[in-house]
């Protein structure tokens, strides 16, 4: 062991690596192959919807079983393997141990086991396209009796339900999910134990704060809808009745566990990404981040009220009126604690000296998306109104105004943000900027008309709407067109970002150890990080956020120096 | 140019109504969003600025405006609470008078209507069950006019577009929804809930009509099925 | 590597280990707390499970509540010995404990055999022994409830031999205290099964 310990092979540093920040790249990289495929499903559903019936390119004819399957799997795909492992996973890794001062996780091999556990998983996902019954089809949220008796076999045998697309779904999720339980294990064990000397809890960078509420939040919802996948499990393939109401189950229970988990999991993809840019605005601010102890409070409260939101998703699925109520109120007591969060960050700009970067672009633009994300929530979480408005494309409309600028946004942020720290060299800045505006413009001009045709009526998940004269009709037909071509033109924007990546990373500039002049301990450590991180134990003297204080020259003071 | 399809029943009016109020709220919390947003941008770009203020926001005596603007937007939020409020319980809460009512039930792929019959109770012999692609579900204008929501094989979700209304059908239960329909004529019901291969080609009609009209429809259609019935 | 570990000091002293096995446990909980809430509101529809509880073997389920608490205790006795470093009670006592699993899991078994066998099966809408469609669902929960409990009785004994091997070589004695927080878990969750599954008819 001693002797091969300073010349690792390509596979044990690349490959088989305990090292958080390769690990993390695996996530990300295998994340963005998945953000990939998920992209390509959603240009060949749209293209259908906007053309139906003609030939897509580069893919031919789409099916209606199809349809439902590319519909299904981009939502699966992009929630969970690519928002969970970049978001959470991938920001995790890189970012927890550097930012807490040390030199990798707590348990590097039960990191390791996680990502090979979610790269199976997605193996598993990607496998199950390719299964006789196809890929699964009755969308992301795999209501029961649906998800059990789609298919014709009244009673197959258990190894050929296990090869159903559902089942094999199920196994894929499930799979994801012990990935990030080892992950956030991990994370939250890193966090608390292994800080560097100094860093008090409200030291702690918001990043790895979010991070960790992130989660904890994740952690605790999961579990029910672990148990209730494997009665759908079990009914898929054993024959059990615990959704089957001829046999005394409830289909509205799935429901119940499936939101339980699904709405503070919303959460949990969003705050990683607000802790990027609780780190990124007071950089480009030159300004202490406004409110830091009051956002963590924020945070933990609206982790509390994350379990009390669930069944605003079954406004029209027949639960009591009280319970609506109960729960109209619940939705909106926690777009509180969101708001105040947002409303800090622009606070942290008032007063400030702003230089716009690329990252600080990034991160204002998801500021100014999510905002419209946001209040459009206002409209479906006001129970009457979302009588009309659910399952249709306004509800659409509004997830991905609030999961793109979340997901992408977030991640191109940080991408552009930590870029120069973990490779070593700098990003072609013009570049960059192309890359911004036209995602910007095309995801706009994407989605915004779909809200009209929401409110228009036309309801998802529908592969044509010849049938239904009184909804598709102009300027519904255009408007539909717009959103697919724009949609074309963003996915083919994202070309910018692999070019600039692999360009960058192979001939750019070589960047300076703190090109942002950031606080946070990353930068203390050389670009690229190596393998364990910094030479010595950085030492922390005070919070994350010291920027332009009085009495003081320089307008930053990283966590590392005392201040004079 | 109107977003809304037309509506036709007594609640949509409030319900799109309530679209308007909303708006009001989320589009003042968009402009001043915004505004607070880019402002600074301007103001203080960093060639007009030598330092940046230190302001940690820790004290009360700046964060007490985000404490003020969220008090507004709770105010705000329970307004538009308030005044949904009556909306949805005019929508949850079954009118006193009912003046027909019918078993709708979902099923792959298709709307299955059935008529109460002669005796004018639903679930007895005489029911007129209706299950054709593309079948129509007459009833009459102006009326208290209930549906009980069934599926019979997985959740189908029962949506008439111009109506407003859309209310999940779960298989083992029974929903009772209500519709006044305010005009005459023929409208989509579709399924808003996916319900496999063919969920888009799930589509019937509901044709509104005069009092007399659906008198002569239901008379020659229950004449029709005790014929048939008959002649087993 | 080692050197690389040593530069991180700790702030709280938390061992390392203990904090995980805390964060797991509380997952852990979680997949059985969402569990045992499904099987209570179908519980609370349906009073005529009650009858259907009446099949289950109270006294073996009683029997099998002692067996796990000893072993739980063998387990902190096991703990103890650890402290003390004394490897051979630490061994004797884990064998004890894991004796007890087995115990549990064999008992297990003939009670599952008769059910079976009286036609009480995890997935048949239909029972032998009387009873409607409905009470067969009642049977679902009892298989997967006890099952999974079960396959966390063997995961908890493969921890404890784990342990039970390291702490023959004297190695890794912490180990034991972390395979005894697991079966302790075990333990918690079957006190809250047995009365649900075995007491309320």
């Amino acid at each position: 062991m001693a002797h091969t310990e300073h010349k690792q092979s390509f596979l044990s540093k690349y490959v088989f690596s305990t090292d958080h920040k390769t690990i993390g790249a695996q996530y990300t990289i295998t994340g963005l192959f998945m953000a990939a495929l998920g992209g390509f499903l959603a240009y060949v559903f749209r293209y259908n919807l906007a053309f139906p019936g003609e030939n897509i390119p580069i893919f031919g004819q789409l099916a209606a079983n199809q349809y439902n399957t590319f519909v299904t799997c981009h939502g699966m795909i992009m929630v969970f393997w690519v928002a969970m492992p970049i978001l959470l996973a991938g920001f995790g890794n890189f970012l927890i141990p550097l930012m807490i001062g040390t030199d990798d996780m707590a348990f590097p091999k039960l990191n390791m086991l996680s990502y090979w556990t979610f790269l199976i998983s997605a193996i598993v996902l990607v496998a199950s396209f390719f299964v006789p019954t196809g890929a699964f089809g009755g969308a992301w949220t795999m209501y029961p009796p649906l998800s059990v008796n789609g298919y014709v076999d009244p009673n197959p045998s258990f190894f050929k339900a296990l090869f159903y697309g559902s089942s094999l779904m199920i196994l894929a999720v499930a799979l994801e999910f012990t990935s990030i339980l080892m992950g956030g294990i991990n994370f939250v064990v890193t966090t608390i134990n292994r800080r560097a000397p100094g860093m008090t809890p409200w030291r702690i960078p918001l990043a790895v704060w979010f991070i960790n509420i992130a989660t904890v939040i994740f952690m605790f919802s999961v579990g029910p809808l672990v148990a209730g996948a494997f009665m759908l499990l079990f009914d898929i393939t054993l024959g059990t009745g615990f959704y089957d109401p001829a046999r005394g189950g409830d289909p509205i229970l799935f429901q119940h566990l499936f939101w339980f988990f699904g709405h503070p999991e919303v959460y949990v993809l969003l705050l990683p990404s607000l802790g990027v840019l609780g780190e990124i605005i007071p950089v480009f601010s030159r300004k202490p981040l406004f409110g830091y102890k009051k956002i963590i409070y924020l945070a933990l409260l609206s982790a509390v009220l994350s379990v009390v939101v669930w069944a605003h998703h079954q406004f029209i699925a027949g639960i009591d009126p009280r319970m609506a109520t109960f729960f109209s109120i619940g939705t909106i007591l926690i777009s509180i604690p969101f708001a105040g969060i947002f409303l800090a960050f622009m606070a942290t700009l008032w007063g400030g000296k702003i230089k716009i970067t690329l990252p600080m672009a990034w991160a204002l633009g998801f500021i100014g998306l999510f905002l419209i994300g946001g209040l459009t929530g206002l409209f479906l979480g006001s129970n009457a109104f979302d009588i009309y408005a659910h399952d249709t494309y306004f509800v659409v409309a509004h997830f991905h105004y609030t999961l793109f600028p979340d997901i992408f946004f977030g991640f191109f942020a940080a991408f552009y943000f930590w870029f120069p720290k973990f490779t070593g060299k700098e990003l072609k800045k013009g570049l960059g900027y192309l890359h911004f505006w036209l995602t910007f413009i095309f995801f706009n001009s994407t989605f915004f008309l779909l809200f009209f045709n929401g409110l228009g009526g036309q309801h998802r998940r529908i592969n044509n709407y010849d049938l239904f004269s009184n909804i598709n009709i102009e300027p519904y037909i255009t408007f539909e067109k717009i959103a697919t071509i724009s949609a074309i033109c963003l996915i083919l924007s994202q070309t910018l970002f692999i070019y600039n990546f692999i360009v960058s990373w192979r001939a750019g500039k070589k960047a300076e150890k703190n090109p942002w002049q950031a606080n946070t301990l990353e930068w203390v450590a050389d670009s690229p990080p190596p393998h364990g991180n910094f030479e010595t134990v950085p030492t922390v003297y005070h919070g994350a956020y010291e920027y332009s204080l009085p009495n003081m020259e320089a307008d930053f003071l990283p966590q590392n120096v005392q201040a004079e | 140019m109107n977003i809304f399809p037309e509506n036709v029943s007594t609640y949509g009016q409030d319900i799109d109504q309530l679209f308007w109020l909303v708006l009001v709220f989320a589009g003042t919390a968009f402009v001043i969003s915004v505004f607070i947003l880019l402002y600074p941008l301007f103001k203080n770009h960093h060639s007009r600025i030598q330092r940046a203020k230190y302001i940690t926001g820790e004290g009360k005596a700046h964060f007490k405006w985000v404490i003020i603007a969220l008090c507004v937007l709770t105010m705000s939020d329970f307004i538009i609470l308030f005044a949904e409020h009556h909306t949805w319980e005019e929508f949850e809460t079954l009118p006193q008078q009912k003046d027909a009512e019918y078993i709708v039930t979902g099923r792959q792929w298709n709307w299955a209507f059935t008529y109460p019959g002669l005796d004018g109770n639903l679930g007895t012999a005489d029911d007129v069950v209706i299950d054709e692609p593309n079948s129509e579900l007459h009833v009459p204008l102006s009326k208290n006019v209930f549906f009980q929501l069934k599926a019979k094989d997985v959740l189908h979700s029962f949506f008439v577009v111009n109506s407003r209304l859309k209310q999940d059908c779960i298989p083992g239960r029974t929903i009772t929804r209500w519709i006044n329909f305010t005009k005459e004529g023929k409208y989509d019901i579709s399924c808003a809930e996916i319900c496999g291969i063919a969920h888009s080609q799930m589509r019937n009609f509901i044709v509104v009509e005069s009092q007399e009209k659906y008198n002569t429809y239901i008379d020659s259609l229950y004449k029709q099925h005790s014929a048939t019935a008959g002649g087993n | 590597m080692e050197n690389q570990r040593s530069l991180s000091v700790p702030i709280i002293r938390v061992p390392q280990g203990r904090l995980a096995m805390w964060v797991l446990i509380a997952g852990e909980l979680m997949i059985f707390g969402g569990l045992i809430a499904c099987y209570l509101l179908y519980r609370l529809r349906y009073p005529e499970w009650a009858d259907q509880a009446a099949h289950t073997s109270t006294l073996i389920g009683a029997l099998n509540t002692i067996v796990l608490l000893t072993s739980s205790f063998t387990v902190v006795k096991a703990h103890e010995a650890a402290n003390k470093m004394d490897l051979k009670k630490v061994v004797l006592w884990l064998s004890v404990s894991i004796g007890g699993g087995l115990l549990f899991l064999v008992n297990k078994g003939i009670e599952y055999t008769t059910e079976i066998s009286h036609g009480f099966t995890f997935s048949s809408p239909h029972l032998q022994a009387g009873g409607d469609t409905i009470g067969s669902l009642f049977w679902s929960f009892y298989f997967f409830m006890t099952g999974l409990h079960g396959a966390h009785v063997i995961a908890g004994m493969v921890v404890m031999f784990l342990a039970l091997l390291n702490a023959r070589k004297g190695k890794n004695l912490h180990r034991v205290e972390l395979a005894g927080m697991y079966w302790h878990m075990v333990d918690l969750i079957w006190i809250f099964l047995f009365p649900l599954l075995y007491i309320a008819k």
